[in-house]
């Protein structure tokens, strides 16, 4: 594995919930931010469009009261026709934005004049000619400024044009309808009109300054440009022709609006051929002329300010989450130095040298405790190591003291087979295997006047030194007391009421005691409390003694025992054992038996006594299985060659 | 080893459960003196979950019925299984103890 720091984790984790923080909070800031700007170049841009408009219009509507006031004197006969070109010579004189003004008269209105009447005063240059208009190849009836405004009643602004007599200025003309009473009915009589330059209007409309690049243009009533920062769409091109050319339905859909007088401030939904990028517009009419004015923000322009912002939010974000990160780090490293220098000491101390120096904690805090539980573990595992060699020391002496008892134990057993060889009658062999725990198993046997072979196999109850100090006291006084006693009935009488007294601790011993006439064969026994031992009748068939009913040395002094007798023919032989041999126990717990037990010797009926038991501590070793053995395992074949 | 206690009628029946050997003799003991100490002079020994037993066990059997023979008491034991009955037997000790079929009969001797 990787190996980490505590630092690293935290910054990890910190820098993670701080970057996704300010993700969160930068987006929402600047869905607001961006709301706000353009709700901020909305009002700007209509208060720009207004006020633009309303230059235009004041221009417009100066422009248009002249012909009004023709109109309006004409209607009441104020000016004679022969005053009429003077009279617009002196307007043109005063109002230097006018080129050109027509009173242009009904066919046949002044008989005199003839078909044609039309006082005309214009500039040439920096002076003002005059000329009247009307002629076979000139039938102004049929123009539109006259035929409009004839038609309509009402005033009307011309499509712009170029005036190429005049110097190639973008004109337009605004024309009016008077009206004469003829038989005392007010009547149609003419046109007035004035030409205007618009040279100013396209002053207005570049004077428009919109951020870095973005601009004004105006289109006319048709959707002409008439006023554009790009000087070769003016008068050459409709917004509709500019669409098809680049193939921008949006642009068309949007001149439509614009030619029908609508207002609207959006995202544009096309690009333009000549300004790069994602563009807004605003577009708002002008209401005398219907035309249409539009103005174009560059997105990039318009959020630039937003932007801007990002990019110094983003470096402050950055260097805060460095700054963050190293301040994280110094504080961790801080805090957890001590760890490092507890490492090293728990390491210190786990190979063995308790009294190590632990770090210094100056602070109060969980540093502290952890300082606290380390030095309180030093002690512990000192006063713990003390303790475990003085425990060890003297585990180590009660061992080999058992041991040394188990040594004396096993010393008081015979353990010299054949025990008589110059007794023909006798064959016998014996085992006593310990458990890891002293136990308090015993066998023993011996000749009684040279006659009488007595014989004793026998388990204490418990286990430990008091058994095997239980064990010993049982042996040394059953050959004692057999000196005197030969009865075994009354030897185990005599065993029981000695350690019967004063026996406080309970203990008790099983004992099967036999005393065998060498000559007759004749076997008497007693049974105290002890597994029957089995009979072996030479080439017959073996059983089991019957189950006593007397109960183990130790318990009732005054108890009284009695004794059964068998008679044994040469070659029979007995096989006794202790419960260790049918209570062997193997890891499932399951005990060796009786059964197994007169199995093995059916099976080997005629094997020799220590062949036998060899056979049988094979069977028991192959049934426990390396299970630990918990009590002493005692066996004992006697063979009588009577 | 596990020992509990249950009053039935005028008997305190301790019953006794696992093995009772080397290792946890001394604790059964305890277990069992507590009851006798606690001035009940009818115990009846349930050995119905009683699968094992070694000498040291018997010695514990044998100290509680000395026990009770001193303060004149009575106890019982009950619900042997065959293989602890078959130790009783071979040790002589169904001689000494009162050994019943089951609790029932036990109460009701």
């Amino acid at each position: 594995m990787k190996k980490t720091t505590l630092s690293y984790h935290i910054i990890k984790n910190v820098l993670f919930f701080c970057i996704a923080l300010f993700l969160v909070t930068f987006s929402v800031y600047y869905y607001f931010a961006r709301k706000t700007i353009r709700e901020d170049t909305r009002e700007n841009s209509v208060y720009l469009a207004k006020t633009t408009i309303n230059m235009i219009e004041q221009v417009l509507t100066l422009a248009e009261k002249n012909p009004q006031i023709i109109a309006k004197m004409l209607e009441s006969s104020f000016v004679s026709k022969d005053s009429l070109l003077p009279f617009l010579k002196s307007m043109l004189s005063v109002n230097n934005s006018l080129y050109g003004s027509i009173i242009a008269y009904e066919p046949n209105y002044y008989p005199e004049h003839g078909m044609y009447f039309a006082p005309y005063v214009y500039r040439q240059g920096d002076s003002i000619c005059s000329s009247i208009l009307g002629h076979i190849n000139y039938e102004y009836f049929y123009m539109d400024w006259y035929q409009i405004p004839k038609i309509t009643n009402k005033p009307y602004w011309s499509e712009p044009y170029f005036d190429e007599g005049g110097g190639n200025v973008l004109m337009t003309t605004y024309s009016v309808p008077f009206y004469t009473q003829v038989n005392g009915k007010r009547t149609f009589s003419g046109v007035v009109t004035i030409d205007i330059s618009l040279e100013w209007l396209t002053k207005i409309i570049t004077d428009v300054k919109i951020l870095n690049t973005g601009y004004a243009f105006l289109l006319s009533r048709n959707g002409v440009v008439i006023s554009h920062p790009n000087s070769e769409y003016i008068m050459n091109q409709t917004i509709f022709t500019i669409a098809k050319e680049i193939n921008q339905p949006g642009m068309r859909e949007t001149g439509r609006r614009m030619i029908k007088g609508e207002t609207s401030f959006q995202a544009a939904e096309f690009r333009s051929a000549w300004k790069k990028g994602k563009l807004w517009i605003n577009y708002a009419p002008l209401p005398s002329s219907k035309w249409s004015m539009g103005i174009i923000y560059p997105e990039d322009e318009m959020f630039a300010s937003l932007h801007r912002m990002n990019i110094i939010l983003l470096v402050l974000i950055i260097v805060g989450l460095i700054s963050l990160s190293i301040v994280i780090f110094k504080i961790v490293s801080n805090l957890t130095s001590p760890l490092k220098d507890f490492a090293d000491s728990a390491r210190l101390i786990a190979a063995g040298n308790f009294n190590v120096r632990l770090p210094e904690i100056k602070t109060e805090d969980e540093m502290k405790e952890l300082h606290n539980s380390f030095s309180f573990m030093q002690k512990e595992l000192d006063e713990y190591m003390a303790t475990l060699k003085e425990t060890t020391s003297a585990k180590e002496k009660i061992e080999s003291e058992l041991r040394i008892a188990n040594e004396i134990q096993m010393s008081m057993i015979p353990h010299i087979f054949p025990p008589f060889p110059d007794l023909p009658q006798i064959d016998l062999f014996a085992t006593l295997k310990s458990a890891k725990e002293v136990g308090g198993d015993l066998y023993d046997f011996f000749v009684i006047d040279g006659c009488k072979f007595c014989f004793a196999i026998g388990d204490v109850s418990g286990k430990g030194v008091p058994a095997s100090l239980f064990m010993a006291v049982t042996r040394t006084l059953v050959r004692s007391i057999s000196d005197n006693v030969h009865l075994p009935s009354a030897i185990v009488e005599s065993l029981n009421k000695s350690i019967s007294q004063n026996n406080d601790s309970n203990m008790f011993v099983t004992l099967f005691l036999g005393v065998l006439d060498l000559k007759t064969g004749e076997l008497q026994y007693t049974n105290a409390g002890h597994n029957p031992p089995v009979l072996i009748r030479k080439n017959r068939e073996a059983y089991m003694f019957e189950k006593t009913k007397f109960i183990p040395a130790g318990l009732f002094e005054d108890f009284k025992y009695g004794e059964s007798s068998v008679k044994l023919e040469s070659g029979d032989m007995l096989f006794l054992y202790t419960d260790g041999v049918s209570e062997a126990e193997n890891s499932q717990g399951e005990l060796f038996g009786e059964q197994a037990i007169m199995q093995i010797i059916n099976n080997n009926i005629t094997a020799r006594p220590q062949e036998l038991i060899d056979k049988m501590s094979a069977e028991i070793s192959g049934h426990v299985n390396g299970y630990t053995q918990s009590d002493d395992i005692t066996m004992m074949t006697i063979v009588y060659n009577g | 080893m596990n020992t509990t206690l249950v009053k039935s009628g005028e008997y305190s029946v301790i019953i006794v459960e696992g093995r009772v050997d080397t290792t946890n003799a001394g604790e059964f003991e305890k277990a069992v003196m507590d009851v006798v100490e606690s001035g009940t002079d009818k115990i009846i020994l349930d050995c119905t979950g009683l699968n094992y037993i070694s000498s040291s066990g018997l010695r514990i059997f044998l100290i509680v019925h000395k026990r009770m023979l001193a303060k004149k008491g009575c106890l019982k034991l009950c619900s042997l299984q065959p293989g602890i009955k078959e130790i009783f037997d071979i040790s002589g000790f169904s001689t000494i103890f009162s050994i019943f079929p089951d609790q029932q009969t036990a109460e009701s001797d």
